[in-house]
């Protein structure tokens, strides 16, 4: 399937923008350097695109993507290059609204860019054992023993050490629907 | 045929690119990955333009033209296109200018400055990777490296080398050695084609072999820069190589009369500055030389230059290399020669210094006729000239040229004893009928060239046991390397690092007293001081002592000429202080070298013919010269071939006469060292790219 298809083909848990970066970090043009527009065009994308997925974007990035991208298509010397840019102007044709949320709104819908999803810790899980609270290096999770501990998301960088570490699987990642939380510890139900 | 670039029309060649009939009509288009020489690729697309009917930019290098185009260089489309594809290269490119080696003579800096752009609304990325100084001869820094591939189609296409191309690495791609190895091991000729195309400071010439006093050129070819008579080297090195022995010899006699002379005993400055030290050996220039020499047919007399006869007078005393010289440019002129020679035979010292065993009477009696045959030339041998102001009235101009025929000895007690010579007295006379007696054993003292010239002279008269002693540490001594290595074949014991404090013996020399030096420096007026070691005085028993340490001119005290450090002729662009009298070779120089003497010789030639009203120009074509083939291929292993070594005789059999003890090399040696040469003249072949505040 090519690039074009595959953001044609998008279903709703895929993240339009990081289809997009992962086919730019495996293509040819990355691998060949022989023009200008291919070789240093695949480099922005892929720097750009990252800043996208990981909430660095610039309010500018969606007009320089579109530029970039509709120079490539006539510039690049080979079809690789001209594929890869009508993919970046399908994307931003099809799902531009997509783009302008990650960028303006600091949100993926899909709920597949890590840095826009949020931790919470599940009263209905947690017994308090602060196992969490011991390996977050940010100092994010408050609590104490037998408390149900709360995630301060301004705080947290999303490393996702705390869910590895929790051992009732009380800790979940959330894209735009919130599960409810407790806003400060209160004593654990769960013995 | 007829096109039309920003509404000015032109007369483009069908089947020219639209950017070459642009370039071609002084009409300036940006471009940076194409380059004259090298096919065009399309990569950088700098070059856009925009062509009525053809829907937005296209690259102009890659569009051929076509009858009644409507070309715009500077429409919104293609400058939208070119400032783009500027500013991408910026965004990955080093910010800093200033510390690149190229910096003021870089395509990409000019461009940019030309463009008006920064890449400040992309995101930046720095590709760095470490300059590498390990290869030989060439730096890469391919930090800086902006894959136009202009390096890679030079190496593949236009050489035939094809050792560079695009590697992966893991900062990005770039242009590199395709094996990964050095540029030894992967094949590497040196040409410096990459060198030469690269529009940025990628690959760069190393620092060390370029000198700032220098010009460009001269530091690209610095054989032919460091050659005296700046002998166009590469080429007749190049003829060699093709087996092309008169087209070498052409080349070679277009600057000097003396081929296979100077093929036998040059000092060879080339060599010292041939680019393949850095490989290890340098490419035997001087040895080519010798059998281009002895295998030539004598073709390029045929192109020989004569002017018509001018009736002006030329007296030339010394028929040394510097008098010959200047005598066959003289009588080539025009002007009528007469040459007066002390000696019974002409050649200076190159007879009467160098012993025979290094340059055989036939060889010399051969080149100097091949230049009295030129005709204009009147050598009279045994005959005294009168001094300067003599001949000035017989003749329009007089060239002294007599060398430094006056041997010195040390003021030592012993000098004056029977059985000591000086150098000059005793090299002359062993190649006359009344050789000097040697004694058994024999001490030369002296560290240079000449010491050994006296030390193998005396071991070839009968010496049983020849010493050498000197000032000098072994390292430090002025003799080259070869000769030091050949006279210890022969026998000679060398005392290096030691002072000589007396000629023993009451009436007959029994002894040198030597004592051991542990340091020997020039102190800051230049004068030797001597640290000597306490306890070490010895004697050498000997019966004959030569000295060689130094020689100087003879009879310049009474030319009425103002001289120099001594007994030196001073010369400003070879006039003397007297009018009409010139001066050239060791006589001005003080002891050197064949090369500088003829070199000498042309430029008193030159100068005396502007003095006689002509316009001074001895230069000559003596062959056509074909353009050298750019395609040089790739050879596994080139930069390891080993030096070729001519025939020399065993040292028995070098000691038991004076016959020459070093055959030319073979037809095929010289073919196979010839092809040693990296051809550093090649590069100066290719186009250069013209920036565009020169259109």
């Amino acid at each position: 399937m090519t690039v074009v298809e595959k953001i044609k083909n998008l279903d709703e848990k895929q993240c339009v923008v990081n289809v997009l970066l992962d086919s730019v970090k495996a293509h040819p043009c990355k691998d060949c350097g022989k023009c200008v527009f291919g070789y240093e065009g695949i480099t922005q994308f892929e720097m750009i695109l990252k800043d996208i997925t990981e909430r660095k974007a610039r309010s500018e990035d969606k007009v320089l993507l579109t530029d970039l991208a509709n120079l490539m298509v006539t510039q690049a010397l080979c079809d690789d290059g001209k594929e890869i840019a009508q993919a970046m102007l399908t994307a931003l044709d099809k799902q531009g609204e997509v783009f302008d949320e990650h960028i303006s709104k600091k949100q993926c819908r899909a709920g597949v860019c890590k840095q826009f999803m949020t931790f919470h810790v599940l009263a209905s899980k947690c017994n308090g054992c602060t196992e969490c609270m011991e390996v977050c290096e940010e100092d994010a999770i408050s609590g104490k023993n037998k408390f149900v501990h709360v995630i301060d998301n301004d705080e947290c960088t999303r490393c996702g050490k705390c869910i590895d570490v929790c051992s009732q699987g009380a800790i979940v990642l959330a894209g735009a629907i919130k599960p409810k939380c407790p806003k400060k510890p209160i004593p654990c139900r769960k013995k | 045929m007829i096109i039309t670039i920003d509404g000015k029309q032109i007369e483009a060649k069908k089947d020219s690119s639209i950017l070459e009939a642009a370039l071609e009509a002084g009409i300036y288009i940006p471009h940076l990955c194409s380059h004259p020489d090298l096919e065009a690729k399309g990569g950088c697309r700098l070059c856009s333009v925009e062509i009525d009917g053809i829907k937005g930019a296209v690259p102009s290098c890659m569009t051929k033209v076509e009858e009644g185009m409507n070309i715009t260089v500077n429409g919104p489309e293609a400058t939208k296109v070119r400032k783009t594809a500027m500013e991408l290269m910026l965004a990955t490119h080093p910010a800093d200018c200033t510390g690149c080696p190229k910096y003021g003579k870089c395509e990409l800096q000019s461009l940019y400055q030309y463009l008006g752009v920064s890449p400040e609304r992309w995101r930046k990325k720095s590709r760095s990777v470490p300059n590498d100084d390990s290869n030989p001869l060439i730096s890469h820094l391919f930090t800086r490296c902006i894959r136009c591939g202009r390096c890679i189609r030079a190496c593949q296409d236009l050489r035939g080398v094809n050792i560079l191309d695009y590697v992966k690495t893991e900062t990005g791609i770039r242009a590199g050695i395709k094996a990964g190895t050095s540029l030894e091991d992967a094949g590497c000729r040196f040409c410096g084609a990459c060198i030469e195309v690269c529009p940025t400071g990628s690959i760069v010439d190393q620092i060390k072999i370029m000198d700032e006093q220098r010009s460009y050129q001269e530091n690209v070819v610095p054989c032919r820069s460091n050659c005296p008579a700046h002998i166009d080297i590469p080429a007749y090195i190049r003829a060699i190589k093709e087996g092309d022995f008169d087209t070498a010899t052409a080349i070679i006699r277009e600057k000097v009369p003396f081929p296979e002379v100077l093929g036998s005993v040059c000092t060879h400055f080339c060599e010292s500055g041939c680019k393949r030290n850095e490989l290890g050996q340098p490419v035997s220039i001087c040895k080519l030389k010798r059998v281009a020499a002895v295998n030539d047919s004598g073709a390029w007399k045929e192109r020989v230059m004569k002017c018509e006869a001018t009736g002006k007078k030329v007296a030339v005393i010394g028929a040394g290399p510097s008098g010959l010289t200047a005598a066959y440019y003289l009588a080539k002129k025009g002007h009528s020669v007469t040459v007066f020679e002390k000696n019974e035979k002409a050649g200076g010292q190159c007879r009467y210094g160098i012993p025979s065993y290094r340059l055989p009477d036939e060889m010399l009696d051969r080149e100097i006729n091949t230049i009295l045959e030129v005709g204009n030339i009147d050598l009279q041998c045994n005959t005294v000239a009168k001094s300067p102001k003599e001949l000035k009235k017989e003749f329009d101009a007089v060239l002294v040229s007599i060398g430094t025929h006056l041997g010195t000895k040390l003021p030592i007690p012993g000098n004056d004893l029977p059985n000591v010579y000086v150098n000059v007295q005793f090299l002359k006379a062993a190649r006359s009928q009344e050789k000097l007696p040697v004694g058994k054993r024999v001490m030369v003292l002296g560290g240079g060239n000449v010491a050994y010239d006296c030390a193998r002279t005396a071991i070839r008269s009968g010496a049983q046991e020849v010493h050498i002693a000197c000032l000098e540490s072994i390292d430090k001594m002025t003799a080259s390397k070869d000769e030091i290595e050949e006279g210890k074949e022969e026998g000679i014991i060398l005392h290096a690092g030691y002072s000589f404090l007396e000629i023993t013996g009451e009436s007959t020399v029994t002894g040198v007293k030597l004592q051991k030096v542990n340091r020997f420096y020039f102190d800051e007026n230049r004068r030797a001081v001597l640290e000597l070691e306490e306890g070490s005085q010895h004697i050498v028993s000997v019966d004959t002592v030569i000295f060689a340490v130094g020689q100087k001119p003879e009879g310049t005290e009474s030319m009425e000429l103002e001289l120099t450090h001594g007994p030196y002729i001073k010369t400003t662009q070879s006039k003397t202080s007297m009018e009409g009298v010139f001066a050239s070779g060791d006589v001005v120089t003080g002891t050197r070298s064949v090369i500088e003497a003829i070199a000498g010789g042309r430029e008193s030639a030159s100068a005396i013919d502007e003095y006689l009203g002509g316009d001074g120009n001895i230069q000559e074509v003596l062959v056509q010269r074909k353009a050298a083939n750019p395609f040089i291929g790739h050879i596994d292993g080139f930069a390891h071939l080993q030096r070729v070594q001519p025939e020399m005789l065993d040292s028995k059999t070098r000691c038991a006469g004076f016959d020459a003890i070093e055959k030319p090399m073979t037809c095929d040696q010289a073919k196979c060292e010839a092809g040693r040469c990296l051809q550093c003249d090649l590069r100066l072949t290719l186009s250069k790219v013209k920036l565009w505040n020169e259109y």
